[in-house]
């Protein structure tokens, strides 16, 4: 169980992380994900107790990580972002001396130290020095240092970054059985990889949370339409009139003309009918060849974008008012500026006028 | 402390640094052996380890700490360390300790020669014990200034730079005002080899190294706050 109680971050002026909260119940398998910045690593930091929160508590298993940094950070198996590793130790050597670090009982050692090795898939180059391993391979070290002394709690920070497909999938699957009897927390910026495998979701950006939520509600939340793509032959461009002829419809949207001749739209609905049916039915009365009809499914992408875009949105818009706060008064400026030069200007002309007038009054005299 | 002291034990003589620092040890003490107790057919082997102690220990004890803090600190190791449930203190400990096994490999090392010049004659082996004692007092001081140094940057070379420039500028500055003298190592050294042992000797070389070690402590609890 991990418990994250209103958490600052500053890095001196610049907010990392804003008042976030949340919590991680036992046995679970949570994704952080978020754009490059968006505070997961500093986040994953401060859980970890390796930086200490400028504000707010995280406690592990009952343990504040400041309080009792002994007692919590020995329930934490952690492999950092850029997989740090003693490059002139063997693996065997490695895993080793993290179990050493991690207060393992002597006896113990040597059968652990066996048993992560041959979880993750290390038994082949053991006693080969980490210098000369493969990335893969130094990530699965890595991982093997988070693994061993069995912790409660494990955390990846991006473990899949830089490995080819086939060892994607290995160490997702290795996630998914730790899932099993250990609480995961992990970061990715991979959407797939986090649908796939973690049981709820934490969107992070500039700080703050977005959302928590599973990645199937997530989906939902954000899909607010039925979409349905269709790719016709239009010869007659009847499209137009397809609202008319089916009032289910919301919009109809052109989306692009196709090398072959065909034209792709999208249509939406507001409600819940499947227009599937009625389209196939009322599109060839219309002299309308149906190429390709599919519904439009929203992704775990869709959601993050869509979560990011609207406090990214928020702030623009913010600015974009400031921007014309501002240009508003320098334009008031500007005008004040103006109406100043010409009143100097008038009194100049009425001062030359004046003395024109008193000197020929003079001449007269 | 003690997983801590045996990897970076381990460490130095797993990367050439460890032999390289014994190996200079013993080439200047050899150098000094031939011009002082060779050439002279001096027993005297105080003076032989304060000579190795100036010209030798300055090479040696940077090439020993540049790496402790500095190289975590670069490659990300650090965050294995701090991650850990050990704490700062047993992690600096146990690296202060590793790097000073070294310094007491070569002076076991040094003993060799005091055995050679034991068949030509009568030794001061209260003397020698005590020099030995010494300059391992001396190095303590010098390995956690060096410590200090290397937990301050993540650049080995300034790191060394900076133990150098600590350890080598108080003998010049000396010329300027006598109080640099308290921050001379070698100052401290001198009457060791005369056999007299003065407690305020011992005391300021064991409070330079408690101090340092402290310092490095805090600063390294420190920036876990200000990081």
């Amino acid at each position: 169980m991990i418990e994250v109680k209103n958490v600052t971050k500053k890095y001196g002026s610049t907010l990392a992380v804003d008042n976030i909260s949340f919590d991680v119940k036992d046995g679970e398998v949570v994704g952080f994900l978020g754009p490059n910045g968006a505070g997961k690593s500093t986040t994953m930091n401060m859980i970890t107790g390796f930086i200490e929160p400028t504000q707010g508590q995280i406690i592990i298993n009952g343990n504040d990580i400041s309080r009792k940094p002994r007692k919590a950070k020995k329930e934490i198996g952690y492999m950092p972002e850029n997989v740090p590793l003693y490059y002139e130790l063997t693996v065997r050597e490695f895993v080793n001396y993290m179990a050493e670090l991690k207060l393992i009982k002597r006896k113990e050692k040597k059968q652990e130290v066996e048993k992560v090795i041959k979880e993750v898939g290390l038994e082949e180059v053991q006693n080969k020095l980490i210098r000369n391993l493969s990335r893969g391979y130094k990530q699965r070290v890595s991982m093997a240092g988070a693994l061993v002394g069995n912790p409660d709690v494990i955390i990846l920070d991006e473990p899949t970054v830089g490995l080819d497909p086939k060892q994607i999938t290995e160490i997702r699957t290795l996630i998914k059985n730790l899932g099993k009897n250990h609480t995961v927390i992990l970061s990715s910026h991979i959407l797939s990889e986090v649908s796939q495998i973690c049981e709820r979701v934490i969107i992070i950006n500039k700080g703050k949370i977005v959302a928590i939520d599973t990645p199937e509600n997530l989906e939902r939340t954000t899909k607010e339409r039925n979409g349905i793509s269709v790719v016709v032959e239009d010869p007659k461009d009847n499209m137009k009139h397809l609202k008319e002829k089916i009032k289910e419809i919301d919009t109809v949207e052109f989306m692009k003309d196709n090398e072959d001749g065909t034209k792709q739209y999208l249509i939406t609905t507001s409600s819940d009918i499947d227009l599937r049916k009625k389209l196939f039915d009322v599109l060839p009365k219309q002299e309308i060849v149906i190429f390709e009809l599919k519904k439009t499914e929203t992704t775990l992408e869709d959601a993050f974008i869509k979560l990011i875009d609207s406090t990214k949105g928020s702030e623009t818009s913010n600015k974009m008012e400031e921007k014309k706060i501002k240009s508003k008064e320098k334009e008031q400026e500007k005008a004040k500026r103006e109406e100043n030069k010409q009143e100097k200007k008038e009194a100049k002309k009425k001062e030359h006028k004046e003395n024109k007038e008193n000197k020929k009054k003079e001449e007269k005299k | 402390m003690w997983a801590i002291f045996k990897k970076e034990l381990k460490t130095y003589f797993l990367s050439p640094i460890g032999y390289i620092a014994i190996g200079i040890f013993m080439l200047v003490y050899s150098i000094f052996f031939y011009l002082t107790t060779i050439m002279y057919g001096s027993l005297d082997m105080g003076n032989l380890y304060y000579a190795t102690a100036r010209y030798g220990l300055l090479l040696i004890i940077p090439l020993l700490t540049m790496r402790m803090f500095a190289e975590e600190r670069k490659n990300g190791t650090e965050q294995l360390l701090l991650t850990s449930p050990r704490s700062v203190t047993s992690i600096v400990l146990g690296k202060f300790f590793a790097a000073v096994m070294v310094i007491v490999i070569t002076l076991l090392l040094s003993i060799i020669y005091s055995v050679i010049v034991s068949f030509f004659g009568n030794l001061n082996i209260t003397t020698i014990i005590l020099t030995m004692i010494g300059f391992l007092l001396v190095a303590m001081a010098a390995i956690s200034i060096g410590m200090l140094a290397s937990s301050i940057t993540e650049n080995q070379i300034i790191s060394a730079i900076i133990t150098i420039v600590v350890l080598v500028a108080p003998w010049f500055l000396v010329d300027i005002s006598s109080v640099f003298s308290s921050i001379d190592l070698m100052d401290k050294f001198m009457r060791f080899p005369y056999g007299v042992v003065s407690v305020a000797d011992v005391v300021s070389l064991l409070s330079i190294a408690v101090m340092c070690i402290l310092i490095t402590i805090v600063l390294i609890k420190r920036r876990k706050a200000v990081k």
